[in-house]
Formats: C-alpha cells, sequence, structure tokens
C-alpha cells in the first residue's frame, strides 16, 4: 500500500510569453514523495521553484511535463483538494471582511454545514488569540494578526494535508514562536504538512523531512534527524548542509 | 450550493463596500429625487423629465458601478492572491466564476430596486407639483410628501450608517449602500400611506411603480451583460484594457451593437414607451428581457472557459 499523500515524478514547468515562446523554466524534472504524517520541508533560494512546485501540487499551474498525484488523483480533482488547507505565501484575504466573516466565508468554500462552520470558526479564533478582533475588518490588521486569520481559515475544514506557504514571512519572534507551535501540534496529531521557507532555523525546529531545490533542480534532501546526526555543528545543521548542497 | 453563496456574497459585500459605489448609490438616487425641482421642464408630461432621469441613473452609474464592481472583483482577486486561495480548495473555477458574476448582479440588482423605488416617487412628485400648479397658478412651490420622504430617508441612511460606524464599528460604505436602498421602499411607502390631501385626480404612487417595473426590469438586464462580459474580461486582462474594451462594447451597443455578442441598447431602453400613459405589457418586455439573458449565459460560459484555462500564479 501507498503511504504517500504527494507523488511527484519527473515535473518540468516552463513559464511562457503571450506568443507561447519560453520564458523561464522553472522546474527542470523533478521527483519527491510526502508521506502521510510527515512535516515536509521543501527549502531553496528564490527563484529555485519552491512556489511553483506548490501551485502546481494545489492545481493552480499546469504542469509542462512529468506526473504529480495529491492524495492518489490529479491535483485539480476536487476529492483530493477537498482533503487540504492551503495557507499562501502573503495573507491573501478580502479586506473588507471581518476575521469572524472570513473564517466562516472559506468554512462555506470547503462545504461546511452552518452550524459546525460557527462551532470550528469560534473554536479557532479562540486559539489563534482573535476572539477579542474577530469583528473587526482584517483590512486593519497587523501582518502577524492577519497570518493568523489565515492560519485559521486553512485550518477551518480539519485538512488531512496543510500546504504552508513561507508561514513565518514577515513575522516578529514571538509570533514565529506561536506559528512552530501550532505546527507542530498539528503534526503531533496526526496532520501532513508540506511546507516551504527561507526561515532554517525554523524549519530544522519543525520539519521531519526536507528537499532541497535551487534553479529547478533537486540538490538534497533526506531527514532532519539524518542531517543533524551527520553534521558537525548540530544547532546549523540545517543551514550547513543548505548551503553545500546550493553551491554544490 | 454553500459554496456558491460564500462566494456570491462575499461578492456582493465587497461590491457594496467599496466608496465608490457609495458615491455613485448617493449621486444616482440624488439625481432622481431632485428631479421635481425642475417642474418647469415636463417635456410634455408631468414625471416625465423625473422618469428619465431613473432610467438614466440606473443606466449610467449601475453600468459604471456594475463594471468597477466585476472587473474589481475578478480582477483584483486573481492578481491579489485571493482566487489562488478559493481555488486551491475544492472549489471548481467555472462555480467560482459564476458566483462572483451572481453577486455583482445581487448588488446591481439592489440598486436598480432603490432607483425604481426612488423614480415612483419623483415621478409622482413631478406629476403632484404639476397638478397642484395647474390648480393653484404659478409660483406653487409643494412638491407634496415624497420630495420630504425621499431626500429625508437618503440623508438619513448616511447618518445611521455613521453613527453605526461609530459605535459598532460596522462599515461605512457597506452599510450606507444598504440603509440607502432599504430606504427608498420605505419612503415610497411612506409617501403612499400618507398621501391624504393629494390632489383627487393623482394617480398614486403604487400604480406609478408597478407601471416602471418591467421596463426597469429589462433595462436593468441589458445592463447585467456587462457586468458577465467584465467579468469574462477580467479572467485573463488586466484592469486598464479590459475597462478599455467594455467602454467600448457600450459604446458600441449604443451605436453599432454586434448581434449574438452585444446587446442593443436601443431594445433595452424602453422609457418612450411608457410616454403619453401608456404602459409596457410583460409580453412585450419579457422577449427583450429573455435576449438580455441569453448574452448573460453566453458571457458567463466563456468566463467560466477562460478561467478554467487560465494559470493562475
Amino acid at each position: 500500500m501507498n503511504d504517500n499523500i504527494i507523488e511527484i515524478t519527473g515535473l518540468v514547468k516552463t513559464f511562457r510569453d503571450f506568443w507561447f515562446r519560453p520564458l523561464a523554466a522553472a522546474l527542470k524534472g523533478i521527483d519527491l514523495q510526502v508521506a502521510k504524517g510527515d512535516v515536509f520541508g521543501l527549502l531553496g533560494p528564490n527563484g529555485s521553484g519552491k512556489s511553483t512546485t506548490i501551485k502546481i501540487v494545489l492545481g493552480l499551474l499546469k504542469p509542462t511535463a512529468g506526473k504529480v498525484s495529491l492524495f492518489g488523483l490529479p491535483p485539480r480533482d476536487r476529492r483530493a483538494r477537498a482533503r487540504l488547507g492551503y495557507l499562501p505565501e502573503l495573507s491573501y484575504l478580502h479586506p473588507f471582511l471581518t476575521a469572524r466573516e472570513t473564517v466562516r466565508y472559506y468554512a462555506g468554500l470547503s462545504g461546511l454545514d452552518r452550524r459546525t462552520a460557527h462551532v470550528r470558526t469560534d473554536q479557532l479564533l479562540e486559539q489563534m488569540g482573535l476572539a477579542a478582533n474577530s469583528n473587526r475588518a482584517v483590512g486593519g490588521f497587523s501582518k502577524g494578526m492577519a497570518r493568523k486569520v489565515a492560519f485559521a481559515a486553512a485550518l477551518v475544514a480539519k485538512p488531512e494535508l496543510l500546504v504552508l506557504d513561507e508561514p513565518t514571512s514577515g513575522l516578529d519572534p514571538l509570533a514565529t514562536r506561536d506559528v512552530k507551535e501550532l505546527i507542530r501540534s498539528l503534526a503531533a496529531d496526526g496532520m501532513t504538512v508540506l511546507v516551504t521557507s527561507h526561515q532554517l532555523f525554523d524549519m530544522q525546529d519543525v520539519c521531519s523531512r526536507v528537499t532541497i531545490l535551487s534553479q529547478g533542480q533537486v540538490v538534497g534532501g533526506g531527514t532532519v534527524a539524518d542531517i543533524v546526526a551527520k553534521s558537525a555543528d548540530p544547532r546549523h545543521a540545517l543551514e550547513d548542509y543548505f548551503a553545500a548542497s546550493v553551491q554544490a | 450550493m454553500r459554496r456558491f453563496l460564500a462566494l456570491a456574497r462575499t461578492a456582493a459585500v465587497e461590491s457594496l463596500a467599496e466608496p465608490l459605489t457609495a458615491v455613485l448609490f448617493l449621486s444616482g438616487l440624488a439625481t432622481v429625487h431632485l428631479a421635481p425641482v425642475f417642474h418647469y421642464h415636463q417635456f410634455g408630461e408631468a414625471g416625465r423629465l423625473a422618469r428619465e432621469c431613473g432610467f438614466s441613473a440606473l443606466l449610467v452609474f449601475g453600468l459604471i458601478f456594475a463594471t468597477a464592481a466585476a472587473l474589481h472583483t475578478i480582477g483584483r482577486e486573481l492578481e491579489s492572491g485571493t482566487a489562488a486561495a478559493t481555488l486551491a480548495l475544492a472549489v471548481p473555477r467555472s462555480l467560482f466564476f459564476v458566483a462572483k458574476v451572481t453577486g455583482v448582479l445581487a448588488a446591481l440588482s439592489l440598486f436598480a430596486a432603490a432607483v425604481a423605488c426612488a423614480t415612483a416617487l419623483s415621478q409622482g412628485n413631478s406629476a403632484i407639483a404639476s397638478l397642484l400648479q395647474s390648480e393653484h397658478g404659478e409660483g406653487t412651490q409643494s412638491w407634496g410628501p415624497g420630495l420630504a420622504c425621499g431626500v429625508g430617508f437618503t440623508l438619513v441612511a448616511f447618518a445611521l450608517a455613521a453613527a453605526a460606524n461609530r459605535f459598532w464599528r460596522m462599515r461605512f460604505c457597506l452599510s450606507a449602500c444598504l440603509l440607502l436602498a432599504l430606504g427608498q421602499p420605505f419612503a415610497l411607502l411612506l409617501a403612499w400611506v400618507t398621501g391624504i390631501g393629494l390632489p383627487a385626480s393623482f394617480v398614486g404612487f403604487g400604480p406609478l411603480f408597478a407601471r416602471l417595473l418591467p421596463p426597469f426590469v429589462v433595462l436593468l438586464v441589458g445592463c447585467s451583460v456587462f457586468v458577465a462580459l467584465a467579468g469574462a474580461l477580467a479572467t485573463r486582462l488586466k484592469g486598464a484594457p479590459a475597462t478599455a474594451i467594455v467602454a467600448l462594447a457600450i459604446v458600441a451597443s449604443f451605436v453599432r451593437p454586434i448581434r449574438f455578442l452585444l446587446p442593443d441598447i436601443n431594445h433595452f431602453w424602453l422609457v418612450d414607451r411608457l410616454a403619453g400613459g401608456a404602459v409596457l405589457p410583460w409580453s412585450e418586455a419579457c422577449p427583450a428581457f429573455g435576449a438580455g439573458l441569453l448574452l448573460i449565459i453566453l458571457w458567463l460560459l466563456t468566463g467560466a472557459l477562460l478561467l478554467s484555462r487560465r494559470e493562475i500564479s
């Protein structure tokens, strides 16, 4: 039995311009698997293809070549996407909606019934420390608060797979610590997490496995435990491994 | 259905929460309500100026509001990333597009209903002014209770929205638009109910509203075609080129409409059919309504197809 939630084989993505001429080769044949229960870190420098990979997994972009499966189904299959939650790189929220309306909106999009949506929304707003501000429009929120609202929206339908694109980007140290705690607790509850980030210290803290991309290719990867075990400086293990892989 | 409703409701709220919408609602309704003041210009029929102001308000302000809202709601969502966050979930792209356009159409319908009520009230006020003038001579300055109702409810809506924003942090523009729209039927009803002492020959506000309804519905459908067109263009084009194409399409629909693609606005502008006390029967309004509906469906299908093939980065 295959336990992989995400399977990517020979994935190629070439962006084209208006006249269909090749513009940029974002991915040049990558393979990766995310197993059930993993906290999987997709790491790489800017322009390495992390966000493109995530968008193909989410069915937002079409691969030029290669095979991608999500829960054993094509990424654009609704049955597959019904089982995931997504936190985009920036907290894209409707500025006119309040925090409560935003989470209920995503609950509605996930098909939750009215009663469940209300209960889950209240639970998550409380859990994220947003209950006191739940009736304020999110357009006036700080970046950290907006991130929390986006997190609540991603979690409202209790997804089996959570896709996090730069979850700690732009957050202060306390908010970053809260996010890491949250990822750990979700993983402890058995949720599979696919996360991208430039914050290697944070990734070392939360990920069980990582893959490193550079210029659209996989240049390294493995379990974080192995990487730490083989490192001369365990505190900076992932950072050293990342630098060695990218510069090789 | 829940997904559809969630998307449509958000699109409607976003459309109404825009400051431009509040300005257009206020401008449109004020134009209609103040028409009876110019009671010397009746174009041969009491209330005709008010009626034409009402239809023009829906056509001009409605078109600006609807196309801006459609381009904004769909185009900005695609550019800002909220669409990516939505379409990453189990939301079919066709459902997303149709629901978003439906939300904008709901907001436009609210505006149309408010303008229709304001027009009935304003046309009645003009007729009353004309009757009183013929009975009491020149210099009569009374337009009945209707003008006070219409203008009063419009101003009170803004005051209430400001109070709701001050004390309950409710969104000002959204509250103002909703209160403005909801205030108009109340103003009409109040003028109708309290119309004691009106000239005996005045037909009444209720029959006026019933007479205005068929051409208003037809014109609303005509405007709605441009909402669907603007939405379809917004799936592929950025704001400026999409706006330019919609503007050209609006001009073309007056001057040289393209059959089966753009509505001939002349077929949807039925205000002349009401001249001389005539009534537009539903049997004549329905074919124009149906033609508009077919064009809306055409552009909805086109938009859904364009979005389904688009890469969302």
